[in-house]
């Protein structure tokens, strides 16, 4: 491999390992004090009731930022299907190369949906959240194509139905940031109580919107997969 | 502390070999390497919703969405019938001088070799479909000769079993037979049936009833055929021949797997 060195490639790589020494000495350095402590730490939790301070600002106060990284992923699902969707091939074959690679990609498809629904469904009291489930759900379901063939699951659920529930939960996610003004209150805020904090169902509407988001990322990830696929005729 | 500083250690050295790699696959993996790592960086910052994420992103999907992507452009697919000491099967590998240099040719692209055994009459047809990228097995050029063979590597001669080529002057003499080499039945083309013909190497490897061999005396060579839309990949594969001959690394394999 030949790599031509550009000064200007030098100074962006000085400028990033600059960056990141800088980064690290700080990291030693700067110890939280009191104020951002009770900023960061504990107030999220006393105002939104999810333990997971990521979840309580990405679904709660800035909830307005991840409604609209959900419309940026169904833009780049429509791209996806807009560009590689004219010219598809019906018959995929499996990758049925190696038994043992058939075998173990089924037996790894339970353990996804299972990950995929814990990490949704505890996204408030865990790390983990709707994005991730949904991307680890569509990757099983890659696994499940790669071991039967992807007729196998097209054949339970048509390409219809998955458009149908992308943009249905779609639809629902933004009806639901509309919920709070059919009760007086500003767009994009939490209606629902906020429960018993460390409770599964706590939180206020961050579990529901960690239900929807999955599901909107799973159908999206699986019709992106998808269509690589079926454009290329082989997994 | 000293694991912290391991694994961002590791990071740009994963990094460098990740991007100097010239298989893809093996590129795809340390890149997936790569982002595990930076997983287990994010965890060790207390920030394991990222490290979930990474994990999740870069080091699953992004990894199998570039192992989709490659597994067509990623291999050098080979198209031959078995010419005993060119490319042959031994056991369930394939050796000879031409796999040999195929196989490094592949790897002097990046790419992993792949052959598939086909009849003899199939092979061009096949790499014209663009169903192969190369042709190869015993090749012989024919008199007028198409743009996308290779200059012949090593020179051989034509041998008809089984009576006289049909008239006069006719068709010039080119290999012959029907399906695949490994199962032609010399002996029962003794008298009946189409004659055959037959290369050098295949000739010297089958045992052929008495009387019935004409030798064409023409010059005649063996060369790798490529897909006409291919151009790109002839230059190389010619360049690369060009290259083995000039380093004398061509005439070494000959005696290795031919004389």
């Amino acid at each position: 491999m030949r790599f031509r060195v550009r000064p200007l490639s030098v100074l962006t790589v000085v400028a990033a390992c600059a960056v990141v020494a800088i980064v690290l000495l700080g990291y030693h350095a700067n110890r939280p004090d009191e104020a951002p402590y009770s900023t960061y730490v504990v107030r999220p939790v006393e105002e939104t009731g999810a333990v997971n301070r990521v979840a309580s600002i990405y679904l709660n106060y800035r909830l307005f930022d991840s409604v609209l990284e959900v419309l940026v992923f169904f833009v780049a699902v429509l791209g996806v299907r807009h560009y590689l969707g004219t010219r598809e091939r019906t018959a995929v074959p499996s990758l049925a190369e190696s038994e043992v690679v058939r075998t173990s990609s089924a037996l790894l498809f339970p353990l996804a949906v299972l990950l995929g629904v814990y990490l949704a469904a505890l996204g408030h009291l865990s790390p983990g959240g709707g994005f991730g489930a949904g991307v680890i759900v569509a990757s099983g379901a890659l696994l499940v194509s790669i071991s039967l063939g992807m007729d196998a699951i097209e054949r339970r659920f048509s390409l219809g139905t998955i458009e149908w529930v992308e943009q249905g939960a779609l639809f629902l996610l933004l009806a639901a940031t509309l919920l709070p003004l059919a009760f007086g209150r500003a767009a994009l805020t939490d209606v629902l109580p906020k429960g018993r904090t460390g409770q599964v169902v706590s939180g206020g509407m961050i579990p529901v919107y960690n239900a929807l988001v999955g599901v909107k990322v799973l159908a999206g990830s699986w019709l992106i997969l998808r269509s690589f696929v079926r454009h290329r005729g082989e997994i | 502390m000293i694991a912290r500083y391991a694994v961002l250690a590791m990071l740009p050295v994963v990094a460098f070999v990740a991007l100097t790699q010239r298989r893809r696959l093996a590129a795809i993996i340390g890149m997936g390497l790569f982002s595990f790592l930076l997983a287990v960086a994010y965890l060790q910052l207390h920030a394991p919703d990222v490290a979930l994420t990474e994990a999740i992103i870069g080091a699953a999907l992004t990894t199998a969405i570039y192992v989709l992507a490659i597994r067509r452009t990623g291999r050098l697919a080979v198209v031959a019938d078995e010419a005993p000491g060119l490319l042959a099967r031994e056991g369930d590998r394939v050796v000879g001088l031409e796999h040999e240099i195929l196989e490094r040719f592949a790897k002097h692209l990046g790419l992993d070799l792949s052959v598939e055994l086909v009849p003899y009459q199939e092979v061009a047809e096949q790499v014209r479909r663009g169903e192969a990228d190369i042709g190869a097995g015993g090749l012989v050029l024919p008199p007028d000769v198409p743009d996308l063979f290779t200059r012949p590597y090593l020179e051989t001669a034509l041998f008809t079993i089984g009576g006289a080529e049909t008239g006069e002057g006719a068709a010039p003499p080119m290999v012959r037979y029907d399906g695949y080499f490994a199962e032609l039945e010399i002996e029962r083309l003794d008298g009946a049936g189409r004659p055959i013909t037959l290369d050098l190497a295949r000739f010297l490897s089958v045992r052929v009833p008495d009387e019935a061999v004409v030798r064409h005396p023409e010059r005649r060579g063996y060369s790798f055929v490529v897909g006409q839309r291919r151009s790109e990949l002839h230059t190389e594969l010619e360049a690369y021949l060009d290259h083995l001959r000039e380093t004398g690394e061509l005439d070494r394999l000959i005696r290795r797997y031919v004389v």
